[in-house]
């Protein structure tokens, strides 16, 4: 095989220069020619029936072209369960519901139009807590979800109100596992909701063409090509009938999958007689209206041998999912799934229930459960090899999954590179060696942790991609994957050129538009680089081959006596020939020729989940390996937890581009950070959110960031292009509870609920230190 | 945000100019410097201006000068950068200069102004507690002349003075005081762009190098419904040997004359505890310095 050329080198991102010198247009800063202006009225109550709901004032305010309400757009969808009205129908069921929406010439006078309309509510009980909410006799807050049309995968529990999803993992027998056991430890670890804070709010755009009735939407959405599919299934119109054109995107982290403002955007369109209508969020309405992470109480409890032998694992979870299902049920499924940790573990046991809420609804998120059960799992671990008196690191390497093991979920593992990742991230952190003393203060505790995780992909799943080369010899990739700021341009650019063997620099990629480019399932769980990558590498070859077959007859050789280099074709052995791929097309296509390379790829061997017992032989197409180890100085006296320095080890399988690895390290790190010490969704009693804004939700700023230090482990996957996985989540997975062990190493004390603010680390010290329980810490039992 | 609903604008080039537009169109006006807080109000509070009189036009209030007499005069229209970078400040009261460098970010620091920090009396505002323990006094203009008001009684309540509606401030006047040294710590969990959860000011003055303090001042902010001096506190400083044990019991004292409340930032609790804690290490800092001349800190290296 013949050495890389670009793939495995920091090129420069393609992206870089339009965005950072503001070319870049983003979904929100799309302007339309004629468009109009939409505002939206949003419920002030959890539960409630709508008593009354009167548009007249607004509907004749000057300026006004149209008020909508759930009665104009009787469509309701759903990516699991079928429960989500465009807008609200006859009650709501979190405030920040939509209830109805108004278009005018401008944006100030849909606004004054929101104000005029009247509402008259019946109050519900309203549930802010999942357990409670599935408590016998709740109330149920679908009162039809019994009717509702679901997908195949989604397992509702029958006999508990409000669950719209249950997943079940049974393996061996727990009960016996405990029995053997030495030690048995059973601990209760919480997660808040937190909110994605992309940098660009929510919007869409969108128009409805009044003499063919096609819809044509304007969003910067992740998953183009499933929105496409759920709109079809609402509106119920063909998909040919619905086009989605994605402009850039100012982040998600998995908040702009599904349907967001899309849906306003629709039932406006269809009443403004043609003319495009804009809706944007602001920032609070981006927090309230669209998606949240899931909230999650996770239990878990674990029976070890004295030598440090995992016997047993039992995990209950239950997810908050907010007011409608969204991606609860995958979230529930995938999340739970590798709960009980990257171990092996002969008797395990998982209940995940997805609990509906009187809350803003809950969703994808970075992650997609993982960081939820790995503040627990992993802290828990920790806690377990310190009642045996065993070094962590000790304990997990005796348990940790390497190559040939079978999971609990059924699955013969290879390629794992989690041990390196261990290794690699603890020697980084100097894990069993002296602190250097970098922050010396009285009263100043420093400690260490670290945390370990796996994350398995969606699937299976399917990309396509096309690779076109012109007679100017410019390679054109059209691929669904969406530049969502990861990086995927540049990355599928430099798999084109390799195959390709053309310069970098000659590849372009074409935007994003439905109606031209081959399908993609999503840009989700951490997919694109593998399925994606492959796809583009299997097109770039397809057309590698249509140009060597011209080059061949150019030349007067063989196919196998070509050799391609910087956009030339050249004979490997007899008399000297070059021709350049341009001549080529040009020769044999015209001055308008293209030649057309074409590319699929599925992982064939996925199986689902069985529904009994969680169990699949290839659950995952692949699975992504990280260990990340943090050093805290923990303030005493105020509570303040200070980072000192972050390890971050991660099994890429091979790094395309190693300065965007690095990159999505860091702002996973980042992220998870922010997470570990501040980010919180506060919800009064009444269900709303007292913090929608980046006055109290706190975000790190630069001054907040420790010293990062990214090691990238490649354990090549051998299906993966060049041996690569994925890489985009895990960067936040494991960060709070590496933290969180940090923490209580350094203060002897362990804390079960994030975030590890300030003031609940002051009260956990002082409870310590009174041993009284001044503040809610739900300890080991 | 909201479009502001049209008003009236004025930009007068003096205070007697100034103060003449808001006697003639009377109430529903407001005075505007950087326009920080003001602007939020408007395009997300629901306030509506009748009218606005932007005072960036009267050049002699953005000057900072010492007089003859030692003292300082701070100009209203005077920016927290200009304050955070003002050389004069930083070599006098570097304490001052950073509680300025804590508003904010630097663009939010090139518009907001030391008067408007002020004039606009949030608890939490962080210059106040710094000046409060410099002695500073508010120079405040009508028409019918000027006065005086010590800082420590200028505060009446949140966002409430002792101006009355025909008033402009116009400068802050610190008195000269030898051998000042202090501290300003803004306790918020965030390094930096946060509120102050808890705002703690100490201006010492030192007999020798033997720590007893001759004078003691102690501000706090953001535990109070204003920005307030903790006198009982300084009066367990006044002609006692700065020790830890000394400044422990200043900072017991002093979490016993705030009063916080409970909000979505903190609990009341926690903002006391935290009054207590960051008052001894402010006065701790001051002491562990004595020796040294005064001088600037960056940020960076200033943690809490």
């Amino acid at each position: 095989m013949e050495a890389l050329e670009v793939v495995g080198k920091s090129v420069a991102r393609v992206d870089g220069k339009d965005k950072v010198t503001g070319r870049a247009t983003y979904g929100y800063d799309l302007v339309l020619p004629n468009m109009v202006y939409g505002k939206v009225l949003f419920s002030t109550r959890p539960h409630a029936k709508i008593h009354l709901l009167n548009v007249e004032k607004a509907r004749n305010h000057p300026g006004v072209l149209c008020v909508v309400t759930g009665e104009d757009a009787p469509w309701t969808w759903g990516e699991a369960v079928k429960d989500t009205p465009f807008l609200a129908n006859g009650k709501v069921r979190y405030v920040g519901e939509p209830i109805a929406a108004v278009a005018a010439l401008d944006e100030d006078t849909a606004q004054a139009a929101v104000g005029l309309i009247e509402v008259e509510y019946e109050d519900l009980p309203a549930y802010l807590d999942a357990e409670e909410a599935c408590a016998p006799g709740a109330f149920p807050i679908h009162e039809d979800y019994p009717n509702y049309r679901k997908e195949q995968f989604v397992n509702p529990h029958t006999s508990w109100p409000n669950i719209c999803e249950h997943f079940k993992l049974r393996t061996g027998n727990v009960t016996q596992g405990f029995k053997e056991s030495d030690l048995v430890l059973e601990e209760r670890y919480r997660v808040p909701k937190i909110g994605h804070a992309a940098m660009e709010p929510h919007s869409a755009h969108a128009q409805v063409d009044p003499a063919s009735g096609r819809v044509t939407v304007w969003v910067a959405n992740d998953a183009p090509f499933r929105a496409l599919h759920i709109l079809s299934e609402a509106l119920g119109l063909p998909q040919e009938q619905i086009r989605l054109i994605n402009p850039f995107q100012g982040g998600g982290f998995g908040s702009k999958g599904g349907l967001k403002v899309e849906p306003i955007a629709i039932a406006l369109a269809y009443r403004t007689n043609g003319r495009p209508v804009r809706v944007k969020f602001n920032r609070p309405e981006t927090f309230s209206s669209t998606i949240t992470r899931h909230g999650a109480t996770v239990t878990i409890k674990s029976g070890v041998r004295n030598d440090g032998t995992l016997m047993a694992r039992q995990v209950t979870i239950y997810w908050g999912a907010g007011a409608y299902a969204e991606k609860s049920p995958t979230v529930c499924i995938r999340g739970s799934l590798p709960s009980p940790g990257p171990y092996r573990i002969p008797h395990v046991q998982v209940d995940g229930y997805a609990v509906y809420t009187n809350e803003a609804v809950a969703g994808a998120f970075r992650g997609y459960g993982i960081p939820q059960t790995a503040w627990a799992c992993e802290q828990h671990t920790d806690e377990l090899a310190k009642r045996l008196g065993i070094d962590p690191l000790e304990f997990r390497l005796k348990n940790i999954f390497v190559d040939g093991d079978l999971t609990y979920w059924g699955e013969k593992l290879q390629n794992v590179g989690l041990k390196e990742t261990l290794l690699k991230a603890t020697e980084g952190i100097g894990w069993g060696k002296a602190s250097n003393g970098s922050f010396k203060r009285k009263g100043v505790k420093i400690g260490r942790g670290f945390a370990c995780i796996l994350k398995p992909t969606r699937t299976p799943t399917t990309s396509t991609a096309l690779v076109t080369i012109d007679a100017s010899g410019v390679a054109t990739i059209m691929a669904g994957t969406v530049e969502i700021g990861q990086g995927c341009s540049t990355i599928l650019s430099q798999i084109a050129a390799e195959e390709l063997r053309i310069p970098f620099e000659m590849v372009r990629m074409h935007p994003l538009d439905t109606d031209v480019i081959p399908v993609d399932a999503s840009t989700t769980s951490s997919r694109s680089t593998y399925h994606m990558g492959n796809a583009v590498r299997l097109a770039a070859i397809d057309a590698r081959e249509k140009i060597a077959k011209m080059a061949a007859a150019a030349l007067g050789s063989s196919d196998d006596n070509l050799k391609f280099s910087n956009g030339n074709v050249l004979l490997k052995a007899g008399p000297p020939g070059v021709v350049s791929i341009a001549k080529l097309i040009l020769d044999n296509l015209g001055t308008e020729g293209k030649v057309c390379g074409k590319g699929s790829y599925t992982f064939e061997l996925g199986k689902d989940l069985n529904s009994n017992d969680g169990h699949s032989e290839h659950a995952s197409a692949f699975y992504m390996y990280a260990t990340q180890a943090a050093e805290v100085a923990v303030d005493e006296e105020t509570g303040r937890v200070r980072l000192m320095r972050v390890v971050a080890a991660h099994d890429v399988g091979k790094a395309i581009n190693p300065a965007s690895c690095v990159g999505q390290i860091e702002g996973g790190l980042v992220m998870g950070i922010g997470a570990a010490l501040h980010e919180e969704l506060i919800v009064d009693r009444k269900g709303k959110i007292r913090n929608p804004s980046f006055l109290d939700y706190h975000l790190l700023t630069s001054l907040d960031v420790p010293e990062m230090t990214c090691i990238i482990v490649e354990c090549p996957e051998p299906l993966g292009p060049y041996g690569a996985k994925g890489l985009g989540e895990p960067g936040l997975a494991p960060t709070p509870a590496a933290i969180g062990n940090a923490v209580a190493n350094a203060l002897g004390t362990r804390i079960y609920d994030l975030p590890l603010t300030i003031e609940r680390v002051y009260w956990a010290i002082q409870s310590m230190k009174k041993k009284s329980p001044q503040v809610q810490l739900t300890g080991a039992s | 945000m909201k479009r502001p609903e049209p008003f009236e604008i004025y930009r007068p080039t003096s205070i007697r100019e100034a103060l003449q537009i808001r006697q003639t169109k009377g109430a529903g006006g407001y005075f505007q410097a950087g326009g920080t807080d003001l602007v939020i109000a408007v395009k997300e509070k629901g306030l509506v201006p009748k009218y606005v009189v932007d005072l960036k036009k009267i050049s002699p209030l953005r000057v900072i000068r010492e007089e003859s007499d030692g003292s300082l005069r701070i100009g209203a229209l005077v920016t927290m950068r200009e304050l955070e970078t003002s050389t004069l400040i930083r070599n006098r009261y570097p304490f001052l200069a950073q509680s300025a460098a804590e508003v904010g970010s630097v663009q939010i620091r090139n518009r907001a102004t030391v008067g408007g920090n002020v004039a606009n009396a949030t608890p939490s505002a962080d210059v106040a507690p710094a000046l409060l323990v410099l002695d500073a006094e508010a120079r405040i203009s009508g028409l019918h002349g000027e006065r005086s008001v010590p800082l420590a009684e200028f505060f009446v309540g949140p966002s409430k003075t002792v101006m009355m509606q025909s008033e402009l401030l116009t400068e802050i006047v610190i008195p000269a005081t030898h051998g000042v040294r202090g501290e300003y710590i803004k306790f918020s969990p965030r390094e930096m762009m946060d509120l102050a959860y808890v705002g703690v000011a100490v201006a010492l003055v030192f007999e020798s190098n033997d720590k007893t303090c001759s004078r003691a001042r102690i501000a706090l902010g953001a535990v109070s419904p204003t920005p307030i001096r903790a006198r009982k506190a300084e009066a367990i400083l006044h002609n006692r040997v700065l020790t830890e044990e000394l400044a422990e019991l200043a900072g017991n004292e002093a979490a016993t004359e705030c009063s916080p409340i409970s909000d979505v930032r903190s609990s009341a609790e926690y903002r006391r505890e935290m009054v207590r804690v960051n008052t001894k290490r402010a006065l701790l800092n001051v002491a562990a310095h004595i020796t040294e001349p005064l001088r600037w800190i960056e940020r960076r290296d200033r943690k809490y």
